[in-house]
């Protein structure tokens, strides 16, 4: 390539350098190139001359390939790989880490997530937090416990022991399925709830045929049936379970007192009622009017509540919600679809990490070019400058 | 000469690497005393130059010029960087190097004397053009690398000097 302040040399100067060079090979000159070729064979022969001991050492340190030199680069260059190895680890590490992160939080790798053949399995938590906590299948149910243990979609919903306590149950059930079969789940919904006595308290159903497809439902069951109901529903065709918690509550003291307190306002009524029969005064018999009145007001209030609590052991809420979703792949084990979603989803997770990794080193390889050019050409300015002041 | 150990199949850059610096060690040696004046700063950045080129002969691009031009600017760097430490430059016709001088018949020494006195009254550039060219036996193209002029600009600074050179001695006489 030609620099731009190249031109073509004059032909005198060209022939004057030519007659130097050829001095300095020992050629004979032009004639009228003499005194320039005399200055040259002068100025050649002043040139410093090597000490025969320094050439000699000199010699020796290449013949030893500079092996004793103070200047160590395979050491700094050994610093340098190990630098690079640590940050390689490094970066592998974050990879890694980012992947198991994104792994964990993708909803369709949690096993209470999937659509799981009918098995009786050990229970497993479909919520992060309580992760994979044993059902106490055979413990005594606390009061207000959620028990938040649930065994997998479709299994078999542990229930707690009766032995003449009286229990309270909710349960809530979150679906994924795709917006195009939002309607169709949603209608399955209540084919099931139907068929195991319970009811609809509530629906919304949004079927766009959209990611914001959306069905939410207030079911009513027997708690006979819950277990069925919601190994059902958890099976519903087309769908998947996202997540699932059952709660049970221990009302057995609450309806003990209820009930003792009806009896008790009973048994004051009766005791009321035979004070009335041998009542002998007016100011008596209205006076024991209004206390039975008290009474039977006590004791409705109270077989209200025994009621209403009884209505509550009875039949169990369910909250269920419907969202649209990618369905993941069914089944456990290895399968080459799952491998192949799994091995998708590591190359976009290295991408991504790759992706932030340049973001991140492209400025800093920028400025640290900027500040190498900027040393480069500041060194050069002091070299010139250093020989500008010889 | 040096015999240098070949240690077995050694890749050829070693060989290279010997071949220049058997070529070169004097000129290089001469043209690093003529920046420093100076014998034992000369030895020193004479072997920092060798040994710099050995370490980095595996970055040598031919494409970029000549191996004896990229020699010359690792030695020219290693120079400048000396005098950039010692923050001195000893002056033409050292007593350190004068020493070396023989003795001569009286109309050649007379002449050399000459022909030192106008050199040593050339600035720093120029007497270091007059290194490269005359002690270090560089071609024009090989001088222009070092420098980084284009060849045309370094014959053309080159001419100047000679000119100089030549107005001076002959004004001496």
């Amino acid at each position: 390539m030609r620099r731009s302040d190249e031109f073509p040399l004059d032909p005198d100067v060209a022939a004057s350098l030519a007659a130097v060079d050829a001095t300095l090979r020992g050629d004979l000159v032009d004639p009228e190139h003499a005194e320039l070729a005399e200055l040259t064979v002068l100025l050649a022969a002043d040139r410093p001359r090597i000490d025969p001991e320094f050439a000699t050492k000199l010699d020796g340190q290449v013949r030893r390939r500079f092996a004793t030199s103070r200047h160590r680069p395979s050491r700094e260059r050994g610093r340098l790989w190990a630098l690079s190895g640590v940050a390689t680890a490094a970066a592998a590490g974050l990879a890694t880490l980012l992947v198991l992160e994104g792994s964990s939080s993708a909803p369709v790798s949690r096993t209470g997530a999937e659509p799981v053949p009918l098995t009786a399995g050990p229970a497993k938590s479909a919520t992060v937090s309580s992760a994979r906590t044993p059902a106490p299948s055979n413990a005594a149910p606390s009061n207000a416990a959620p028990s938040n243990a649930v065994p997998p979609a479709g299994s078999v919903v542990p229930q707690p022991p009766l032995g003449g306590h009286r229990i309270v149950q909710t349960a809530q059930l979150a679906l994924t399925t795709p917006p195009a079969q939002m309607e169709d789940v949603a209608q399955q919904v209540f084919t099931v709830v139907g068929a195991d006595g319970g009811s609809v308290t509530s629906s919304t159903v949004t079927a766009t045929g959209g990611p914001d497809s959306y069905a939410q439902f207030e079911l009513s069951v027997p708690s006979a049936n819950l277990a069925d109901a919601m190994m059902r529903l958890s099976r519903l065709r087309g769908a998947s379970v996202a997540s699932r918690t059952d709660t049970t509550q221990d009302v057995n003291g609450q309806y003990l007192s209820l009930s003792r307190r009806v009896g008790e306002a009973q048994a004051l009524r009766t005791a009321l009622l035979r004070q009335l029969a041998n009542a002998t005064t007016a100011a008596q018999i209205s006076s024991l009017n209004a206390q039975i009145r008290d009474a039977d007001a006590t004791i409705s209030r109270y077989q209200a509540a025994v009621n209403s609590l009884n209505h509550q052991i009875d039949y169990t809420p369910i909250s269920l919600t419907i969202d649209s979703g990618r369905v993941p792949v069914a089944g456990r084990g290895f399968t080459l679809g799952r491998a192949s979603h799994d091995a998708g989803r590591v190359l976009t997770v290295a991408a991504g990490v790759a992706l932030i990794a340049l973001a991140a080193l492209v400025p800093v390889a920028l400025l640290v070019v900027l500040c190498w050019w900027i040393f480069v050409a500041l060194r050069r300015r002091r070299r010139e400058q250093a020989l500008d002041l010889a | 000469m040096i015999e240098v150990s070949r240690p077995g199949a050694e890749d050829s850059s070693w060989e290279r690497f010997e071949a220049l610096y058997i070529s070169a060690r004097d000129d290089v040696y001469a043209y690093v005393a003529s920046l420093l004046r100076d014998r034992a700063s000369a030895e020193d950045v004479t072997a920092l130059a060798f040994e710099r080129a050995y370490r980095r002969r595996r970055t040598f691009d031919r494409r970029r010029g000549e191996e004896r031009a990229w020699l010359f600017g690792i030695a020219r760097n290693a120079a400048l960087d000396e005098l950039r430490r010692r923050k001195r430059l000893a002056a033409f016709g050292d007593a350190d190097l004068e020493a070396e001088r023989t003795e001569e018949v009286a109309d050649v020494a007379l002449a050399r004397t000459m022909v030192r006195g106008a050199v040593a009254a050339l600035s720093a550039r120029e007497r270091e053009l007059i290194a490269l060219k005359f002690y270090a036996g560089l071609s024009n193209a090989e001088l222009a690398r070092v420098l980084g002029v284009s060849e045309s600009n370094a014959g053309t600074i080159l001419h100047r000097t000679i000119d100089k050179l030549r107005k001076a001695c002959n004004a001496t006489v």
